[in-house]
């Protein structure tokens, strides 16, 4: 096992810079998830530590061996690296079965066939699919396969495991059990982990720190109670969860506290560490969860503030209401458990002092 | 789990890389052995061979100065064009019905359209003169009964006719491969759109048919320009010259040929060529590069023909005996006679003498011999090359990948003659390596320069369709990338290898034009035995020696269905 190091990576197809200067360490026996949307970079970083693809510049170093070094021209091809990979197809072998695809890795290192059949038993039952092992992948479910696939990157002890959204080709039921199964071998096994996903609650759930990436930088470094509690921009907020948006600016900021006025002229207040001068044109980010309709009577405290918004519409969820409401020209989210009864016209709502964030206005 | 996992060898990558290098000089050194020494031989005074090489631009002048070659090169336009307008019209108009419409019996129909392709054109030639020709069988019928025959096939009309016909099948292929045949969606968007079937095909299926056209009619346009059987059978006797029998005549069949003038000949026709081929590739990209058909078995709403059914049945197979089944049929049917005419008794005249004739001469038993030899042993050889190039070009990081995909798609451009006047002056300018050049593995050699791209056509849709994660999944476990190709792709591709080997044997088995200049007693093929008899006038033990060609490359075909269930084409 081993850490991973990263250092100012880049690669460009063409004028796109997929990756551009991006920086990581990864400690030994760390579960990193590189999270973001398709075009982000996060599959190309992945590619270039696996070796599956050749960066422009930067370094690459695991357990203190390097695998890439623009300056000093150093490349490995993949096959010298020794890091494990699961592809989002499973990329099993249709014309060996599960034992000869499992043992494929052993045979290459030249262990001997009583100890490669005693290691490919080993990792199958680890994985649970010892039962499959005379099966060929086409007989296998999605599930399976993708355990296959796993017990085939486990079984030669990898320095390193890469993930790359593993979980994305199950079904919604299937990608629920295969996490929490996931999340109880990583926990058994302690593998340094870098885990390429789409999916934000895969990549909360699972990972020790995430990283969240946004044409090809790093937008936010961190656990995952970090990046869904203090995205450190708008699009990490927008990203993670869902985020509701009001353009504001600054009136008047004190210790702490800065008084917003809204698009039609409504104020609310916020605390923020560091509030922006008056003036300032800002984003005033809530999640729906923050938010809720004023009890009847209910007025602006020092725990937060009570505007008026207009109801645009309502749609059942299961078990709750997410409303529509227009407030300040600008639409937003909010979850009830209960339907207001007079659509169309205005609510109160209410909005916590604490816990909303304020971002620099787009410009 | 347990430790001691070691890292697999290490020292391997400089094995990669030494196959890539090799494998790209080989295939270099084997297109570029017959061209360059052409180009040397049009700038020579007198024949490679002799001593003395003094280089001049005369040949040029001289093949200009040529009587009637002005003539020649018309001729040659004009059946190359027509030949490949019509060829299209009739693959366009077979595709559209067999793929697109509800014609009954269409799948075996669309078979049957495809015999030519497994025949060589050179046999189909003699068919079509058995059968049509100024003393064939219908023609013969016709004047017995109906009067003088309307038609008359010594002629360039009678020429393109023939041709067109032969080569109707590859533009059906290349049309089945376009956009609008090989996905339905396309059309059925349009339908629901609220278009009628006729304004579909016209708005939708059409345009999109465009680039498989173009596309056809610059490779049909290649083939007829260096088609040398139709105009050999048919414009020979009428002295109708193009380029092909031009070259044959003063490179063959003269005792002191010229070649000078062979090589300045091939070369021009090495730079029309090459210019189509480059205009097509400007024209439409390298998109429409191999013929790939996904036999799609789902076609929801085929056009309805309605009353047009069975008199389009009826059409269609009466083209499919008139040009393909009959003139083979004959053919078949003349082997087994002594002289075949409408007038005598079919009963009278049936004997197995010509075979008796064949198999009394060791040069005729010999050639069907060295044939299967070629392309049993030349063919397994040359689908080893092709998949290598093909592993190399689509799945390595080999630095001249797209120059490797380029050179070995080259010999598109160079017509079969043309690659054996080449390889016979590339081995004239060598030493005689322990007898290679009068053997015949030099034949085989020049094949397989000749059909990697037919090898490639065959394999590289397969190999595209394999997910690359399947060998970068082992590359990252550690193999290098031999050992992936060995272990993953290769046997991936299996099938896909089975069709190319099928192909290229079948190939290697029927040419008839790249091994005229390169065979020497002993070393004769079944291609050249049958040009040899055809112009001494032995019509029966021709006929015999093409039954035989025709047996074996139908047992071949056959049996490869039958094992492994692959088709070839469609």
């Amino acid at each position: 096992m081993a850490d991973l190091l990263i250092e100012g990576l880049a690669r460009r197809f063409g004028p796109v810079a997929a990756v551009d200067d991006l920086s990581l360490h990864v400690a030994d026996g760390e579960f990193v998830t590189l999270l973001g949307p398709s075009g982000c970079g996060k599959s190309t970083t992945l590619a270039a530590v696996a070796g599956l693809d050749q960066p422009d510049a930067g370094r690459i170093v695991v357990g203190g061996k390097t695998y890439f070094d623009g300056a000093r021209g150093i490349y490995l091809p993949p096959e010298a690296r020794g890091c494990g990979l699961v592809f989002q197809s499973y990329a099993l072998w249709p014309h060996m079965t599960v034992f000869d695809n499992v043992a494929f890795p052993l045979t290459l290192r030249r262990v001997r066939a009583a100890e490669r059949r005693r290691r490919v038993e080993e990792v199958l039952a680890l994985v649970e699919m010892e039962a499959f092992a005379g099966r060929h992948p086409h007989m296998l479910s999605g599930g399976q396969q993708q355990r296959v696939a796993l017990a085939r990157t486990l079984v030669y002890q990898p320095s390193i495991l890469l993930l790359d959204e593993p979980l994305s080709n199950l079904d919604a039921k299937l990608r629920d059990r295969a996490r929490s199964w996931l999340a109880a071998l990583r926990l058994r096994l302690g593998l340094t982990t870098l885990y390429v996903t789409h999916d934000q609650i895969e990549a909360l759930s699972l990972s020790d720190r995430v990283v969240v990436m946004n044409r090809g930088r790093i937008a936010q470094l961190g656990t995952p109670r970090a990046i869904y509690e203090a995205p450190a921009e708008a699009f990490v907020a927008d990203f993670i969860g869902t985020t509701n948006f009001l353009p504001a600016r600054v009136l008047a900021e004190a210790a702490g506290e800065a008084r917003l006025a809204l698009e039609d002229g409504q104020q609310v207040s916020v605390a923020v560490p560091r509030p922006p001068g008056a003036g300032r044109a800002v984003t005033l980010a809530a999640r729906p969860e923050q938010l809720r309709l004023a009890e009847p009577g209910e007025a602006s405290d020092a725990h937060g503030t009570v505007v008026t918004a207009r109801l645009r519409g309502s749609a059942y969820i299961g078990g709750r209401w997410q409303l529509g409401l227009e407030l300040g020209g600008s639409t937003l989210r909010v979850e009830t458990t209960t339907l207001p009864d007079d659509a169309g016209g205005d609510l109160r709502l209410w909005l916590p002092r604490d816990g909303l964030l304020l971002f620099p206005a787009a410009a | 789990m347990s430790a001691g996992t070691t890292d697999p060898a290490g020292g391997f990558a400089h094995r990669a890389l030494a196959i890539q290098y090799g494998l790209g000089l080989l295939v270099l050194l084997l297109v570029a052995a017959p061209l360059l020494p052409i180009l040397y031989q049009s700038l020579l005074a007198t024949s490679l061979y002799d001593a003395g090489h003094v280089l001049t631009l005369g040949n040029f002048r001289r093949l200009l100065a040529t009587p009637g070659f002005g003539r020649i090169v018309w001729n040659t336009l004009v059946f190359a064009a027509l030949t490949t307008l019509l060829a299209q019209l009739i693959g366009s108009l077979a595709a559209i019905l067999f793929s697109r419409t509800d014609l009954p019996g269409r799948r075996l129909l669309g078979e049957l359209f495809l015999v030519p392709l497994y025949v060589s054109a050179l046999v189909l030639s003699f068919g079509w003169y058995t059968l049509y020709g100024p003393s064939g069988y219908v023609t013969a019928l016709w004047q017995s009964t109906l009067g003088e025959p309307f038609w008359d096939l010594y002629t360039l009309p009678g020429m393109i006719l023939v041709a067109g016909l032969t080569q109707a099948p590859l533009a059906y292929l290349y049309s089945m491969s376009s956009a609008a045949l090989a996905d339905p969606t396309l059309e059925e968007a349009a339908r629901i759109a609220g278009a009628g079937a006729l304004r579909t095909l016209w708005r939708v299926t059409l345009p999109l048919m465009m680039p498989a056209i173009a596309y056809s009619l610059v490779m049909n346009f290649t083939i007829a320009l260096e088609l040398l059987s139709v105009p050999l059978v048919f414009g020979d006797p009428a002295r109708i010259t193009v380029m092909t029998t031009f070259l044959y005549k003063v490179g063959i069949t003269t005792t002191n040929p010229d070649h000078g003038l062979v090589a300045t000949g091939a070369l021009l026709m090495l730079l029309v060529i090459c210019g189509l081929i480059w205009l097509q590739t400007r024209l439409l990209g390298s998109t429409r590069r191999f013929v790939t058909l996904g036999g799609k078995a789902a076609r929801p709403r085929p056009f309805r023909l309605l009353r047009w059914r069975w008199p389009l049945v009826a059409l269609v197979m009466a083209y499919l005996l008139a040009a393909v089944l009959a003139p083979i049929a004959v053919l078949v049917l003349r082997a087994f006679t002594s002289f075949l005419s409408p007038m005598v008794p079919l009963a009278e005249v049936l004997s197995l003498d010509n075979f008796a004739t064949l198999i009394d001469y060791p040069v005729y038993t010999g050639a069907i011999w060295n044939s299967l030899q070629i392309s049993a042993i030349g063919g397994a050889v040359a689908t080893l090359l092709v998949a290598l190039i093909a592993a190399i070009v689509h799945r390595s990081a080999f630095r001249y990948r797209a120059a490797l995909h380029y050179v070995a798609l080259f010999p598109r451009a160079v017509p079969g003659m043309i690659a054996g006047l080449g390889f016979f002056y590339a081995f004239a300018l060598l030493p005689d390596l322990g007898g290679l050049r009068n053997s015949i593995w030099i034949i085989a050699l020049a094949f397989t320069m000749r059909f990697i791209p037919a090898g490639l056509g065959a394999v590289a849709p397969t190999l595209l369709q394999i997910s690359p994660d399947l060998d970068q999944a082992a590359r990252v476990q550690g193999a290098d990338w031999w050992t992936a190709t060995r272990r993953i792709v290769l046997p991936l591709l299996r099938p896909a290898l089975v069709a190319c080997y099928t192909v290229l044997f079948i190939s290697f088995f029927k040419d008839y034009s790249t091994a005229i200049f390169l065979f020497s007693a002993g070393s004769e093929v079944l291609g050249t035995s049958l040009m040899n008899l055809w112009t001494e006038g032995q019509a029966g033990i021709v006929a015999a020696l093409a039954t035989i060609q025709i047996v074996i490359i139908a047992a071949c075909v056959g049996a490869v269905r039958a094992v492994f269930g692959v088709k070839l084409y469609g």
